[in-house]
C-alpha cells in the first residue's frame, strides 16, 4: 500500500498497472505515517512536560533568592522570608484580619465573587456587542468610535465617579471590572468574528448545513479561540482593577487586607496577601488556557 | 474511454454526475458605485460525469461562474442548471473545495468529514444513524488514504493529506457536482502533481462531474476533457478546447506530441 492506500483502488480495476503502489520513493506506507504522527504527539507530549518543569524551577529559583536575601537582611519589615509568608498565611487563613475584619480565605472569597460577577457580566456583554458590530455596518459605525474613546481609559479612573453614583457597596466594585472588560471583549470579539473567512461559512453550506447551523457550528465555532484569549486578557485587567479599588474604598477583600497588614507593618502578610492573587490568578487563567486548548486543537502544545 | 474495467461500486454506492448547464450567465458587482463586470454571456454545457477545466488570468471571471454554479452568488442574467434544475442557493449536490482546504482547525480528520452529514441531519436531511455515518467516514477515509489519521487534527496533517481530507469531506455528502477553484495552487509542485494523479483517479472511482478552475494551463490540459478557455473584455468564455488525450489519463501523458498541441491551442486561445 503506498501513502495513498490506493490498495483499496486497485481492487476496483481503475488503478493503473503502470504505477504500482507502494513503490514510489520517498513515500512511506500508511503505517509508517501513522508511526510518524503518534511519534510527534509523544515529542510534543515531552517538550510540554519539559517546559512546565524548567518554568516550575524557574519559579523555585525565585523562593530560593528570596530566602537567602530574607536571611541575609535579617529585617522582617523590610524583606520577611519565605517561611514567615507561609506562617503568616496559615495562621489568618481562618483567622480574622485585622481583629475586627474578616479571615484571609473569606478576602479571597469576596474579591474572587467581585471579580467572576464582573467579568461574566461583562464578557457577556462585551461579546454581544462584539457579535452585533461584526453583523451589522450600522451598528459597528455607531459603536466603534465610543469604544475607542473609553478602551484607553484606565478603569481606575472611574473610581470616584462610580462611588459618587453607586455608593461602596459592591456593585461599585463589579460595574467597576465590568467597564474594563466590556471595550476590551468587543474588541477581540469583532476582531475574532471578522478573521473567520467568508468561505469557512459557504464550505459549510456546500456540505448540507443550514444558514443558522453554519453560523453557530462554524463562524461562531471559529471565533472562539480568539474570543476566549480577550478573557484571558480582561481576566488579567480584572485583577488589577479590583486589587485597586480594594486598596482605596473597600472594607473588604485582599486589596483590603493588603492594605490593612501594610498599615500594620506586617509585611509578611502583605507577601501573603499578594502571593494569594497571583495564586489565584493563575488558577484561573490556568482555567481559560485549558478552555482555550479545548477549542483550538493546534494550541495543545 | 476507459481501457480497464469500470470502478467497483459493490463496497460502497458511487455518487454519479449531473449535467450543468450554463446559459448566457453575467453577474456585475456593484460597489461604491463602480460597476465592475465579472463575468458576462458565459454558456457551457457539461455532460455528466464530464472534468471541465476553466482557465484564464486573474479577473477573469472564473471563480464568479463557480461560485454561481454553488449558489454562492446569484447571475444578475442568464440561468444555471444542475441535473435540470435551476441552481437556489448553496447545496451538498454541488461540493465545493477551496485553494485552501478549509477543514474545520477544531475538528479531527474524521470528524471534519462526518461535518456534512451530522449538519444535514441537523437540518433534517440525512436520516442515517451514527454507526452508519461512521462506517461512511471510515470507507471515504480508506479510500482517500488517510486511514490512520481519522484521530488526526488537521494541523497534524501535511499539505497534500489536508487537501485529501477535504476530498472525503465533500464526497461524504455524495455530490453530483464538484466545483474546484484552484484547490492545488498553493501547494508545491511536486505534492500538487501527486493531486493531480489522486483527482484523477478519485474522479474515475466516483464518476461525478468536475469542474475545475485554474491558470495553469498544463494543469488544465493535465486534467480536463474540455478546457473553456476565460478571459476577454467584458470577461466571459472565448473557446472551449477538447483534450483528446486517453483516459485513464497518466502524468506520462504530459510529455506526449499530442499533450502539446492541445496546449499550444489553449496558448493561442488565452493569447487571442
Amino acid at each position: 500500500m503506498s501513502g495513498w492506500d490506493y490498495g483499496s483502488l486497485s481492487a476496483t480495476g481503475v488503478l493503473d498497472a503502470r504505477a504500482p503502489s507502494g513503490q514510489e520513493p520517498g513515500r512511506g506506507d500508511d503505517l509508517a505515517e501513522r508511526a510518524e504522527l503518534l511519534a510527534h504527539r509523544q515529542a510534543t507530549r515531552r517538550a510540554r512536560l519539559r517546559r512546565l518543569a524548567t518554568g516550575a524551577a524557574g519559579l523555585a529559583g525565585l523562593l530560593a533568592v528570596w530566602q537567602v536575601a530574607a536571611v541575609i537582611l535579617g529585617d522582617q519589615v523590610a524583606l520577611p522570608s519565605v517561611s514567615q509568608t507561609v506562617a503568616q498565611f496559615m495562621h489568618y487563613l481562618g483567622r480574622p484580619y485585622p481583629a475586627q475584619g474578616k479571615p484571609l480565605w473569606f478576602d479571597l472569597y469576596i474579591s474572587l465573587r467581585r471579580i467572576l460577577i464582573g467579568f461574566v457580566a461583562g464578557v457577556t456583554i462585551g461579546v454581544a456587542a462584539g457579535a452585533a458590530m461584526s453583523a451589522s455596518r450600522v451598528v459597528r459605525h455607531l459603536v466603534d468610535p465610543v469604544i475607542e474613546v473609553i478602551r484607553p481609559l484606565p478603569p481606575l479612573a472611574f473610581i470616584p465617579l462610580f462611588i459618587v453614583w453607586l455608593g461602596i457597596g459592591e456593585l461599585p466594585k463589579e460595574v467597576l471590572i465590568i467597564v474594563g472588560v466590556i471595550p476590551v471583549m468587543a474588541v477581540t470579539t469583532v476582531a475574532a468574528l471578522d478573521e473567520v473567512p467568508e468561505d469557512l461559512r459557504l464550505c459549510a453550506r456546500t456540505l448540507g448545513a443550514t444558514s443558522r447551523y453554519a453560523l453557530l457550528h462554524v463562524q461562531i465555532r471559529s471565533a472562539l479561540p480568539g474570543i476566549l484569549t480577550g478573557m484571558r486578557i480582561c481576566m488579567a485587567g480584572a485583577w488589577s482593577s479590583i486589587v485597586a479599588v480594594e486598596l482605596l474604598a473597600a472594607t473588604s477583600g485582599l486589596g483590603f487586607l493588603i492594605m490593612q497588614a501594610g498599615d500594620y507593618l506586617n509585611t509578611a502578610l502583605v507577601f501573603a496577601g499578594i502571593i494569594t492573587i497571583a495564586i489565584a490568578g493563575l488558577v484561573l487563567d490556568t482555567g481559560l488556557r485549558g478552555l482555550l486548548m479545548l477549542a483550538d486543537p493546534s494550541r495543545r502544545r | 474511454m476507459a481501457d480497464g474495467p469500470q470502478p467497483g461500486t459493490a463496497e460502497r454506492p458511487s455518487a454519479h454526475g449531473a449535467h450543468v448547464v450554463l446559459d448566457s450567465v453575467g453577474k456585475t458587482f456593484r460597489r461604491a458605485g463602480r460597476r465592475t463586470v465579472a463575468v458576462s454571456g458565459a454558456s457551457l454545457q457539461v455532460a455528466a460525469g464530464e472534468l471541465v477545466c476553466l482557465l484564464g488570468p486573474s479577473g477573469c471571471g472564473k471563480s464568479t461562474l463557480l461560485r454561481i454554479i454553488a449558489g454562492a452568488l446569484d447571475p444578475d442574467e442568464g440561468s444555471v442548471t444542475v441535473g435540470g434544475q435551476p441552481v437556489a442557493g448553496p447545496g451538498p449536490d454541488r461540493g465545493f473545495l477551496f485553494q485552501s482546504p478549509m477543514l474545520f482547525p477544531w475538528l479531527t480528520t474524521r470528524k471534519n468529514v462526518l461535518f456534512g452529514p451530522k449538519a444535514q441531519r441537523a437540518a433534517g436531511t440525512d436520516e442515517r444513524d451514527d454507526p452508519e455515518l461512521d462506517a461512511e467516514a471510515d470507507a471515504t477515509l480508506a479510500t482517500v488514504g488517510l486511514s490512520g489519521f481519522g484521530d488526526a487534527f488537521p494541523h497534524e496533517l501535511s499539505g497534500g493529506m489536508q487537501h485529501r481530507a477535504a476530498f472525503a469531506r465533500a464526497m461524504v455528502t455524495r455530490p453530483s457536482v464538484l466545483l474546484m477553484d484552484e484547490p492545488f495552487g498553493a501547494l508545491d509542485a511536486i505534492t500538487r502533481v501527486r493531486m493531480h494523479e489522486f483527482l484523477l483517479r478519485m474522479w474515475e472511482r466516483y464518476r461525478i462531474t468536475i469542474l475545475f478552475v485554474t491558470h495553469d494551463i498544463e494543469e488544465a490540459v493535465m486534467l480536463g476533457d474540455r478546457v473553456a478557455v476565460m478571459g476577454g473584455r467584458p470577461p466571459g468564455i472565448r473557446e472551449v478546447i477538447d483534450v483528446p488525450l486517453r483516459r485513464p489519463r497518466q502524468l506520462a501523458d504530459a510529455d506526449t506530441e499530442q499533450f502539446l498541441a492541445v496546449k499550444r491551442r489553449v496558448r493561442a486561445a488565452l493569447a487571442a
